[in-house]
């Protein structure tokens, strides 16, 4: 369908990431450019990735000695609730929507995506979104009974001020804008391709985008059905989850679930794309098992609407409901497994190199490991009879979504960092970012799965004065400060680059797809002409012929190609 | 791309009928849906609602033959079936309202009311998208018959009617069935 | 996490195990952390070596472009897929153990979560307290788990899993406490602004020493006998205090607070956020918001001589 043109190609290059005088603000939020989008996307996930990192320093703060009395109860659970909302739908969603809009169409060979102007509209409506979200602190309060907002708490009984209305209304803006960029993504890659390129040859991140909104379109109505209903219980009085009116309490944690397993996957599944880039770049060879990586991610979307009762096997609903989820819960931790094995044994065999993209992916490896465990214990019933709801799931939930979703996003970001914006980051502060912040990160999460073992429930605003309470949660304060000094480390790194960074070239890493053929950053419009494309690594194929993936590929797909240097 | 969005209302539509089927299973339920619905007069303007299908149907067709005076004749049929559906609907909301059934005096009102409601609402949208190219099919934009506008909103439509005949079998017909089985 | 704390507490984490269901669930933890462990360390060794071994030493040329393998893949599908299988049989097996199906037994006690306090009934008896449970050991009991408002959850680590308290529905824990002592836990499912003070307290006691606790509970309260505290069981009334809190023997018998007819008898106050004394009675009479901010008890200007009476009273009722 590339002969089709229904909007004219302009030929003027694009405006740098700097907004420069001649183009102005008007220019980007007028735009309906998929990689402006894609950038803005990004800026807004970083203001919000602030704020809501204040928001938990202000909690740790709180947590750092019992019995504290920094923050009054309400205000505490205002912040923890926005700060797992923000970051989950605001941070982590808008990032992997920003990378895939911005890389999905380079990435096929396309100049944009199917609906360039449904792309500006799910940039803006999650936009308006978060603002509406974050209106509610001006508005009479915050949300301040969890991301997850349980019912009855919910209702308007035990919740009077306006901030879950707020939840609801804005989550609900951000989900039209996230089932919308999911449709786009859909029909873009299904048509939009270069015509050379089939199913088999897509670049791994596109599969996993591919895979990822399928799931979005398939999970989020759950959500907004419950976001709908709470509505309507809290403004018109309808008794969806208010029990003194014949509701279900437990309806609206089916409901949430049944969105909530899912998202957790959808804010992974992109990554493991990702990596998947990532990986057979900066070790020279192919991705291992092409394939197995592809299939893994079906199964674990089609898995994910099958395992929700594991968030609530402590409600209540029997050993045969429990058994059933468990199993699972349990499965789909092997789809999991073998992808970690996959990438290790990329790397096998390979010629390493360490940019600082490549150290968020080795250290991903065995930080998502350590997250994967730990939530894998939760698929043991009696385990999580023990452990759910304590500051041990607090762990686990930052290890897959620091250790896996932000470690992705930052690997990403140092990966196509020059392609975006033309400029190449100081490398050495780069490494320094990545230490302090993998440091911090492991000196706040570990000690809270210890913390959780030792009795700590979540979602306290204090604790008793209990041995070893304190001194875990003062070392936990402490990392988290460490990431806050780390984050606006990286937050100067990236002005410093914007403003005087090195220049790139179009191909900093020697990579094998096609968004490294354009210039840094590509012109406004991608590509006059694509490469041919007869492999997962067309660009790899293009610049080394004797040794194209697509020769091997013709004899036998799993066989070891002869070293071209006779070793 | 509208099989897409299609596929995603059927699952929002699919979260509010489960949460209906799971409350009518409570005590209290069945009778007030036996008592409150009637099967017969939304029977009538539910046959609207689907023979609006079969006249979109004829636009498609009648649009991809060219011809256009055929076209506009189906397309504003599709419009007034529709809009007979939507004061149908409303005239039993209004009934019920006077019965003191509404969306907050009881779980039956509650889901009933969400359900439909719901439904009503996608086919009001429906409604504003058929205006929409009936105006532009009017004014001559569609003359030349290469657009995929209507096989588009045709998909839409008859997604919108899918859901009703579940609405309606799930609502009116089932408790229908078992109040005069026992 | 060793040793007694200055009121005979027991250390409150899962590894404490004081229940044959909470021993059930360490050993299957501790299968869980072996196995667990093991993948992670392979993981990390197999990290390390492979960037290690395989760093870049010759920057412009490439390896060897291997893309699958038949063999290893079986292996790492088919190895994680057994130790999964594995641990779902166990899991299982202590499922059953830990949380049968209730049958026909009738409840040994009944507690209620409400915002932020826990109410407990002892069916088969005319006890109704709040916030100290007392329980027998050895014995194996039922208890029911109910909540009055919106969703609680019942966790005592030491003592086994936790359950939920959902309104409008029942919900059941089996437990058998090997020993006597105090086992503190916590409401582990977000209730609102004073979760973090709906602190447990279960006090185990042999089952000569909870005959005598029961017969106690289930008498009235005690009688003032100085005349401090007899005007405070004067104000008790006076000030509406009775239209929320129950005292048995008298006229107060609300049912929106916690129980208060043995209060003195307590160890802690509001659900185990300060020891009961005199001092911290008095501040909370003199104004809750101040210490327990968003509880449902309000603010009664009382002058402090009122206070006094009132914290005599609450006191000696033992």
């Amino acid at each position: 369908m590339t002969d089709i043109n229904l909007i004219p190609e302009p030929e003027e290059s694009l405006p740098s990431l700097s907004v420069s005088n001649d183009q102005g603000i008007l220019q980007w939020i007028s735009s309906v450019d998929h990689k402006q989008i894609g950038i803005m996307y990004l800026w807004l996930s970083v203001l919000f990735l602030v704020v809501a990192g204040i928001e938990i320093l202000l909690v740790r703060l709180q947590l750092a000695i019992p019995n504290n009395h920094f923050l009054a109860p309400e205000v505490y659970n205002q912040l923890f609730t926005m700060h797992g909302t923000t970051m989950i739908f605001f941070v982590a969603m808008p990032a992997i929507f920003g990378f895939t809009t911005y890389f999905v169409p380079l990435m096929i060979g396309a100049n944009d995506m199917a609906f360039p102007r449904l792309n500006a509209f799910s940039f803006w409506t999650t936009f308006f979104g978060g603002s509406l979200l974050y209106f509610s602190f001006i508005a009479g309060g915050a949300p301040d009974a969890g991301w997850f907002n349980y019912a009855p708490l919910n209702e308007y009984n035990y919740s009077s001020s306006p901030g879950i209305d707020y939840y609801c209304a804005g989550l609900l803006f951000a989900g039209i804008g996230t089932l919308t960029a999911s449709v786009n993504f859909i029909v873009t890659i299904l048509y939009y391709r270069v015509p050379s390129m089939s199913l088999k040859q897509l670049p791994l991140f596109v599969w996993m985008i591919l895979i990822n909104s399928f799931l979005v379109l398939a999970a989020f109505p759950s959500l907004n059905a419950a976001l709908a209903m709470l509505l309507l219980d809290r403004q018109l009085h309808a008794h969806f989850f208010s029990t003194t009116g014949g509701g279900s309490a437990i309806l609206w944690q089916h409901l949430f679930w049944l969105f909530g397993h899912p998202e957790v996957y959808i804010v992974i599944l992109p990554i493991f794309g990702i990596f998947s880039e990532v990986f057979p770049v900066f070790s020279r060879k192919p991705i291992f098992g092409y394939g197995m990586v592809v299939g893994s991610g079906i199964a674990i979307a089609l898995l994910a609407f099958g395992v929700w009762v594991h968030h609530m096997f402590a409600t209540g609903l029997g050993n045969t409901v429990n058994g059933f989820f468990a199993a699972s819960s349990l499965l789909i931790g092997v789809p999991t497994g073998v992808k970690i094995f996959n990438w290790l044994a990329t790397m096998h065999g390979g010629s390493i190199r360490f940019s600082v993209s490549m150290l968020f992916a080795i250290a991903f490896l065995i930080e998502f490991t350590i997250g994967g465990l730990s939530g894998i214990s939760f698929a043991i019933v009696p385990i999580d009879w023990q452990l759910t709801d304590t500051y041990y799931v607090v762990a686990h939930l930052h290890f897959v979504f620091i250790g896996g979703t932000l470690f992705g996003l930052l690997s990403g970001l140092f990966y196509w960092f020059p392609k975006m914006s033309g400029r190449v980051p100081d490398q050495r502060l780069s490494k320094w970012f990545f230490w302090l912040f993998v440091a911090g990160f492991n000196i706040t999460f570990l000690v809270q799965h210890a913390l959780g073992a030792m009795g700590m429930p979540r979602r306290v605003y204090t604790y008793p004065d209990l041995p070893g309470w304190g001194i875990l949660n003062l070392i936990s304060t402490i990392g988290a400060f460490l990431m806050a000094g780390a984050v606006g480390l990286l937050i100067y790194i990236l002005i410093i680059a914007l403003r005087k960074g090195a220049l790139a070239t179009p191909d900093p890493w020697d990579a094998n797809t096609l968004e490294w053929t354009t210039t840094s950053p590509p012109g406004l419009k991608n590509f006059d002409r694509v490469i041919p494309v007869k492999s997962t690594r067309p660009f790899r194929d293009y610049k080394r012929p004797a040794d194209a993936d697509w020769k091997a590929n013709a004899t036998d797909p799993t066989t070891t190609k002869p070293d071209p240097h006779g070793k | 791309m509208i099989k897409l969005v299609v596929g995603t209302e059927a699952m929002f539509f699919l979260a509010l009928i489960m949460a209906y089927i799971y409350f009518s299973l409570l005590p209290g339920f069945s009778p007030q849906q036996a008592d409150h619905l009637d099967i017969r007069s939304t029977a009538i303007f539910s046959a609207f609602l689907f023979s609006s299908s079969f006249t979109f149907w004829r636009a498609e067709t009648n649009f991809k033959k060219g011809k256009m005076t055929r076209l506009k004749g189906w397309l504003l049929l599709t419009l007034v079936l529709g809009v007979i559906f939507l004061v149908g609907q409303g005239k039993e909301y209004a009934r019920l309202l006077r019965e003191n059934v509404s969306i907050g005096s009881s779980l039956f009102g509650t889901s009933f009311f969400t359900l439909t409601g719901f439904h009503g609402l996608h086919v009001f949208a429906g409604l504003v998208v058929i205006s929409i190219i009936t105006a532009l099919t009017f004014m001559g934009d569609y003359d030349r018959s290469t657009s995929s506008v209507f096989g588009t909103v045709g998909i839409y439509w008859h997604f919108v009617d899918a859901v009703w005949l579940f609405v309606f079998l799930i609502v009116y017909v089932l408790p229908h069935l078992h109040k005069i089985t026992c | 996490m060793t040793g007694q704390l200055f009121l005979n507490i027991n250390p409150s984490s899962i590894f404490d195990a004081a229940s044959p269901q909470a021993s059930g669930i360490r050993h299957l933890t501790i299968e869980f952390i072996i196995a667990a462990s093991a993948i992670l360390i392979l993981v990390v060794i197999l990290t390390s070596f492979i960037s290690i071994k395989y760093r870049s030493k010759y920057p412009q040329e490439d390896p060897k472009q291997i893309t699958g393998n038949r063999t290893l893949e079986m292996w790492m599908v088919g190895v994680p897929l057994v130790l999964v299988i594995l641990f779902f049989f166990r899991s299982l097996a202590t499922m059953n153990a830990v949380l049968p199906d209730r049958g026909n037994h009738t409840p040994d006690i009944i507690i209620t979560g409400h915002q932020w306090f826990w109410e407990a009934v002892y069916p088969g008896t005319t006890v109704s307290t709040a916030n100290e449970i007392h329980l027998p050991v050895g014995k194996k009991l039922l208890m029911q788990l109910n909540a009055a408002d919106v969703i609680h959850d019942w966790w005592v680590p030491a003592l086994g899993g936790k359950m939920d308290m959902i309104p409008s529905m029942n919900n059941y824990l089996w437990v058998t406490i090997d020993w006597p002592g105090i086992y503190e836990g916590a409401c582990s499912e977000f209730c609102g602004q004073q979760h973090a003070w709906m602190r447990i307290r279960v006090v185990a006691q042999s089952p000569g020493d909870y005959a005598l606790w029961l017969r106690r509970e289930a008498a009235g309260a005690h009688v003032p006998q100085d005349t401090l505290a007899r005007a405070g069981a004067v104000l008790f009334q006076e000030s509406t205090c009775s239209s929320c809190h129950r005292v048995k023997g008298t006229t107060a018998a609300g049912m929106t607070g916690p129980d208060l007819t043995h209060f003195g008898s307590r160890q802690t106050i509001l659900t185990g956020m300060m020891a009961n004394d005199s001092a911290g009675v008095s501040r909370w009479l003199t104004d809750p918001q101040q210490v327990k901010p968003g509880a449902h008890m309000p603010r009664f200007i009382f002058a402090k001589d009122s206070i006094r009476a009132l914290t005599a009273y609450l006191e000696q009722l033992k």
